[in-house]
């Protein structure tokens, strides 16, 4: 067969497990078929007490009684299995997870391989040394200008500038005062003068 | 004669030709009947489908009443029921178009509906078992015949499983395990080969 190959394997612990859960089935039916019973005798008793014969509807509710322990014996045992269960499978989950964690580090590893140090820093270095060759490239580019040629350009941007009218709006400064500038007691009486205008009072000199 | 359809109280719509009399006798001549067999065939399996039925017997056309297929095989309206002789005639038609099995095997009581094909019933099979998580676990029969929360698979006979479970192996989907207490099955995601 061609299909099963790709199969998992049965194994003996998967036989465990479904000889357990077999057990628990067979748990199960028998609790159903105790069920069936108990409402059977409760049938009965009714039965009996209709037709007055107390003391046999009492033998079937005693039936009933002992059928009940049965019941409550068997929840116990069914607990029990079915605990049993759970922990098989979640203990196969944690076995899986393990496997996984497993060959997810051994990748990891694999990875670091390649990745070791000496070869890190050998690839930083070289690239230290590129940009060093960069910067050097750039300051013999930019040296290579002289003074004078650094005034030229310097000049044409300013030209530049002026013929966008960008250089007017930049020297709107005030004009420099003409009048002579007044000593600061003549300035207090000024303007102790234009007080009294406006205010139309008289001041008493002090 | 006015035939009209009925729903019945489990809401099943039966059809008009559910309530016509000459529906419910055998017909003496063989294309009418022939006719009438494939309304009864198409009929039984959407009833079947609506109730979730596995199987159908001649008794169930014998006993006084009370029976699971009582809407369709009786129309007290028109006081008409399915005789036993009609039943098994058309029983055995269905056998004849494989649409039902006879089961167990060797007798021409009672037959199982093929109202799902083996390969529907596995493709069932197998979303039950990936809708409910059960990948890769080992399940017993029991528990996909009768899973705690309902399923489609509800009290589906083991040799409507059996077959199913044939089918999925065949495609590497499932796996039977058996043991000496009895069967059991593991399902695999669709991928595997």
């Amino acid at each position: 067969m061609g299909g099963s190959q790709s199969m998992p394997k049965i194994t003996a612990q998967d036989r465990a497990i479904l000889d357990l859960k077999i057990q628990r089935d067979k748990l199960r039916q028998y609790q159903r078929k105790i069920q069936v019973v108990l409402d059977r005798e409760h049938e009965i008793a009714k039965q009996h007490l209709a037709a007055g014969h107390k003391d046999r509807a009492l033998v079937a509710l005693r039936r009933r009684k002992y059928q009940e322990g049965l019941l409550v014996r068997t929840d116990g045992q069914l607990e029990s299995l079915e605990q049993l269960v759970s922990t098989i499978e979640f203990s196969l989950v944690q076995v899986s997870v393990l496997h996984g964690l497993k060959q997810g580090n051994d990748v990891l590893k694999e990875i670091h391989k390649e990745l070791n140090l000496e070869s890190v820093e050998k690839l930083l270095e070289e690239t230290a040394e590129a940009r060093e060759y960069q910067r050097e490239m750039d300051n013999m580019l930019t040296n290579s200008l002289s003074l004078d040629e650094e005034d030229a350009v310097q000049a044409e941007l300013k030209a530049l500038q002026r013929e966008t009218g960008n250089a007017e709006i930049s020297l709107s400064l005030p004009d420099a005062p003409t009048s002579e500038p007044v000593s600061p007691e003549r300035e207090e009486g000024n303007r102790r003068h234009e007080e009294e205008r406006a205010t139309g009072r008289v001041a008493i000199p002090a | 004669m006015n035939f009209s359809a009925h729903r019945t109280t489990t809401g099943f719509l039966l059809p008009s030709i559910h309530s016509a009399p000459p529906f419910y006798t055998q017909q003496p001549n063989a294309a009418t009947q022939a006719v009438f067999t494939e309304h009864w065939t198409r009929l039984l399996l959407a009833y079947a489908r609506h109730r979730g039925l596995f199987v159908l017997r001649v008794e169930d056309a014998e006993v006084s009443a009370g029976g699971e297929w009582d809407e369709v095989l009786r129309n007290p309206r028109i006081n008409r029921r399915v005789k036993p002789e009609l039943l098994s005639h058309i029983l055995d038609a269905m056998v004849g178009k494989s649409l039902a099995a006879y089961e167990p095997a060797g007798q021409t009581r009672a037959a199982l509906l093929h109202w799902r094909l083996p390969e529907e019933w596995a493709e069932v099979l197998h979303e039950w078992a990936t809708k409910t998580g059960q990948l890769n676990t080992i399940l017993t029969f029991y528990e996909i015949s009768d899973p705690p929360d309902p399923s489609a698979l509800s009290g589906i006979p083991g040799a409507l499983l059996r077959p199913a479970i044939a089918i999925l192996a065949k495609s590497g989907r499932a796996q039977l395990i058996s043991i000496s207490d009895g069967d059991g099955v593991r399902f695999f995601p669709r991928s595997a080969k």
